[in-house]
């Protein structure tokens, strides 16, 4: 099959962000500021901390569900703030 | 070409074809309950004819559904021993695949092989690997284990099996498609999550309860949390509670399929229930009957679509729609060899949703339905 592109990647693409606490680089698309999309790399997700930690977690509980990091979170925040990653929503 | 010409370009629909191969995966055929009856049962998937019978050892066996001799069917043949025996000239097959006994024969062609399948049975269920490749499951690849499903506390299963005629991705596709729980099934979506990763496509959703739909005296649903998961191409666990004023009522719903053939698919659902206070044995079993009768009632508003659509490869998305597009590149994997799995169908994809603004449409809706209905009852005097 051909996979195709999402059509709204056209208008906006993902943009890298830098964790601040573990430097893992990702990609992130912020539709507005409730709504945003991440693609990690296996080697981004073998430097995150909380991840990390919640996969021992998973070991001894059963559970391995990850839903975020709260640092890369901020760090996300943090480059909304500082111009260097747009909000969707916000583009005129 | 002008931008205005482009711009009014129509967009045309991307349909390509259906994949020539089936999923690489583990695939519950059902429960385990239905097949330990003594008898062969006859399987239609992955474009095959199988036979599933259980020996006398209690192990459930899958094969190819043709006997290597004449090609009689296995399915319509006779468990004897460990082994099946073919209606036409009684040659007996071994779960491992092997010719053990010609009865009329001095001697048993040993070497010849028939297509055996890996199988698992866990939790009350029985599962094939599929792999077109022939390799036996990697160890990693596994289906978690269901605690209600072998628990007291929990009810047995209540189970559901239903063909449906078209490709199954489009089930698939329910993963990451918010806005059709609104308006297919009645659910009012608060919170939407979607996080890919390795061969387990996770939706995390809240909903509210509908109050313009059902009977306003019938219940007290304050809403339900949704944590599901495909672990491979076709078996979902989804952690399922619904929300009461006075307590929470926990389930698991499966819903797992196996294709037929490339156009139709067999769909199956199980719930458990667990007891409670609220919810002693016999309630709990009427409860799960009654829960799925509603999820019943779900997948028969799924199919109406499908029955009707046309398959779509080229989705025009708005911001408020999932990621249609990388749930299509997780399942990818599950159809190229093992070898050729590329990063960017395993890595870790995570997608959360602001349902600021559905929720606003949605409950504009509601209201306006709620005040119809109001004005059709009439005043209360």
């Amino acid at each position: 099959m051909v996979l195709r592109t999402d059509n709204r990647l056209d208008d906006a693409p993902m943009a890298p962000v830098t964790c601040v606490r573990c430097g893992a680089g990702v990609e992130v698309r912020k539709s507005s500021w409730n709504q945003t999309s991440v693609q990690w790399t296996g080697a981004a997700l073998n430097r995150c901390e909380e991840r990390c930690t919640a996969a021992q977690l998973a070991v001894d509980s059963g559970h391995a569900l990850f839903l975020s990091c709260s640092a890369l979170s901020g760090s996300i925040a943090d480059a909304v703030h500082s111009g260097a990653l747009q909000v969707v929503a916000e583009i005129p | 070409m002008t931008a205005r010409a482009e711009a009014d370009d129509v967009r045309l629909i991307e349909a390509g074809s259906v994949p020539a191969r089936f999923a690489r995966g583990w695939h519950c055929l059902g429960l385990v309950r239905d097949f330990s009856d003594g008898n062969p049962h006859q399987i239609n998937a992955f474009g095959q004819k199988l036979v599933v019978f259980r020996g006398e050892d209690g192990v459930i066996n899958v094969l190819d559904g043709y006997c290597r001799h004449m090609g009689g069917d296995l399915s319509q043949g006779t468990v004897k021993g460990n082994e099946i025996a073919c209606p036409f000239h009684d040659w007996r097959w071994g779960g491992d695949g092997r010719c053990k006994l010609v009865p009329y024969s001095k001697r048993t062609p040993r070497l010849a092989r028939t297509a055996a399948w890996p199988t698992m049975t866990q939790d009350g269920m029985l599962f094939v690997w599929n792999d077109p490749e022939r390799k036996a499951p990697p160890e990693e690849v596994t289906i978690p284990r269901i605690e209600g499903a072998t628990s007291d506390g929990w009810t047995d299963w209540h189970w559901y099996t239903t063909v449906v005629n078209t490709n199954c991705r489009e089930i698939i596709d329910n993963v990451v498609d918010m806005a059709h729980f609104f308006y297919i099934h009645g659910s009012l979506p608060t919170h939407f999550k979607n996080i890919f990763e390795g061969q387990v496509a996770t939706q995390y959703m809240k909903s509210a309860g509908r109050p313009d739909l059902g009977d306003p005296e019938g219940s007290k649903l304050l809403g339900t949390t949704s944590l599901a998961a495909y672990h491979g191409p076709s078996f979902m666990i989804d952690d399922l509670t619904y929300h009461y004023p006075d307590f929470d009522q926990r389930t698991v719903l499966i819903n797992c399929h196996y294709p037929i053939d490339a156009n139709s698919f067999v769909l199956q659902y199980g719930i458990v229930v667990e007891k409670n206070a609220a919810m002693p044995e016999e309630l709990a079993m009427q409860t799960a009957i009654a829960l799925g009768d509603f999820v019943k009632m779900g997948f028969e508003q799924d199919v109406e679509i499908w029955r009707n659509k046309t398959r779509i490869d080229n989705p025009l998305l708005v911001e408020e729609d999932g990621p249609v597009y990388q749930l299509r590149r997780w399942y990818e994997q599950f159809y190229v060899d093992a070898a050729d799995v590329a990063p960017d169908m395993v890595d870790r994809f995570e997608f959360e949703l602001d349902t600021t603004r559905p929720y606003e449409a949605w409950m504009s809706e509601v209201e306006t339905n709620l005040a119809a209905r109001a004005a059709a009852s009439g005043p209360v005097v």
